[in-house]
């Protein structure tokens, strides 16, 4: 609660957690009062203190950002809890890979027409989803690998 | 967290948390304890209780598929700790708009290719189609006009107009050996030997036929206005012709002579107004109409 010496209002987090808002407050500056719906939303997914933490470690100058994304992340994960953010991820990845087919098709067909004053052909349908190998036919286009750690190479979970 | 007299290790979680991992546990599945780091990322950015929270308000079906999102997105938080996966997503975006955009152009450039080669194919099929009717057209040109009198002309036409030359080599302003016929085919084979002596008067012998056809086709032109005058005069030579046919006949030949003459001078103005259709307003298509009249018919 904002003490008698205080003209500003609390910050939307000090304003959830019930608790003072400082003058030196990490959050006060990303989370205004009118906005408290952003915060509920990050600190149910991700909890206050993690927030806190990964905006210590980062500059300054690109906290506004890291607390967007975050909220964000948490407003997708809130909506789907199963896959979050991911899951646009994966529909967009595929979009790109359909891109790249058809584009590779029609450059091809264009080359052929120009070059060879032939008729183009049709462009390739689009292949059909397929699921084998992943259980729900999602598609992690990310692939993180542990440098440091080669258990990650041997794990099953691993793999994305 | 020490073992009791157990095969099976903690997980990652438990280990971190330096508590026994009972069987039950919920993350062991998901976090082996050789993927310490993996659990390290996920700690750091959701949280145990965090992550069992969301687990528990799932189906257990939904587990699996659950663990790797958050795997993945703890990954990409450690990876990027500013944009994490919304920076992969608008990478995706750009990536995405880059595509439409490359998408959008090649299919521009297939387009004008088309179009070129579609302008190209009835480009050909005009031409094809104009030098079939040029060839029509010089073709019934040349039979109109008859044999052509110079040495230059052309085999078709020596070939084709070969029996109109010779019937018209009767109808020589010089002799006039068979008495004309009061018919309109006849008297086009007199027009046509006309065109042909006036031209050869105004021009040389060694005309081609293309001149030939060029000098009727221009309107107004000095020897189409000389055939008409010489339509007239030669046309006058022919009736002493008639009167010295027969004596005996005077009478029927007179009455012959009044009706070839009144018949001749419905033919004349027939045959004004047919030079008068030839000589104005022409263009190649009315000369050619108007000597479609005389045309092949009376070529026999």
């Amino acid at each position: 609660m904002s003490s008698s010496g205080y003209s500003s209002s609390p910050c939307a987090a000090c304003k959830f957690l019930r608790r003072k808002c400082m003058p030196d407050c990490i959050f006060a500056p990303y989370f205004p009062p009118e906005e408290p719906q952003k915060f509920a939303n990050v600190h149910k997914i991700f909890g206050a203190s993690n927030v806190s933490k990964l905006l210590n470690e980062v500059p300054t100058f690109q906290r506004e950002d890291a607390v967007n994304s975050l909220a964000y992340e948490a407003e997708a994960r809130l909506k789907d809890p199963v896959y979050g953010c991911v899951g646009a991820i994966s529909v967009l990845q595929r979009q790109v890979i359909t891109l790249q087919r058809e584009l590779d098709a029609t450059n091809a067909n264009l080359f052929r027409y120009a070059y060879n004053e032939m008729p183009p052909l049709r462009p390739p349908q689009p292949p059909p989803p397929s699921a084998a190998g992943q259980s729900s036919g999602f598609c992690y286009p990310y692939q993180w690998n542990d440098p440091s750690d080669e258990d990650n190479e041997r794990s099953s979970g691993g793999n994305m | 967290m020490t073992l009791k007299g157990g095969a099976t290790s903690a997980c990652a979680a438990c280990k971190y948390q330096r508590r026994k991992c009972i069987p039950e546990c919920l993350l062991a599945p998901y976090f082996p304890a050789d993927q310490t780091k993996v659990f390290q990322n996920a700690h750091k950015l959701f949280g145990v209780s965090n992550i069992v929270k969301i687990l528990r308000s799932l189906d257990p079906s939904q587990h699996a598929e659950a663990m790797r999102s958050i795997k993945y997105q703890a990954n990409v938080r450690d990876r990027f700790p500013v944009y994490g996966c919304l920076g992969v997503i608008r990478q995706l975006y750009y990536q995405i708009q880059m595509l439409e955009e490359e998408m959008h152009s090649v299919l521009t450039q297939l387009e004008m290719y088309r179009q070129h080669h579609h302008h190209q194919q009835q480009q050909q099929q005009h031409q094809h189609q104009h030098q079939i009717s040029s060839m029509a057209d010089d073709v019934i040109s040349q039979l109109e006009l008859g044999m052509a009198p110079s040495n230059n002309a052309l085999p078709l036409f020596n070939q084709v107009t070969h029996q109109p030359y010779t019937m018209q080599n009767t109808y020589s302003s010089s002799d006039i050996d068979s008495p004309p016929k009061d018919n309109v085919e006849n008297n086009s084979l007199w027009i046509q030997h006309l065109f042909l002596d006036t031209n050869n008067h105004g021009t040389s012998n060694n005309d081609s036929p293309i001149a030939i056809q060029s000098q009727l086709l221009v309107p107004n032109s000095e020897p189409l206005a000389d055939t008409q005058h010489q339509v007239v005069q030669d046309y006058d030579e022919i009736h002493p012709f008639f009167d010295s046919i027969d004596d005996r006949q005077s009478y029927i030949d007179t009455k012959d002579a009044e009706d070839s003459s009144r018949a001749k001078c419905s033919s004349e103005e027939s045959l004004k107004e047919t030079t008068q259709l030839m000589v104005g307003n022409v263009g190649s298509k009315d000369l050619k109409s108007a000597a479609a009249c005389f045309s092949l018919t009376s070529v026999n």
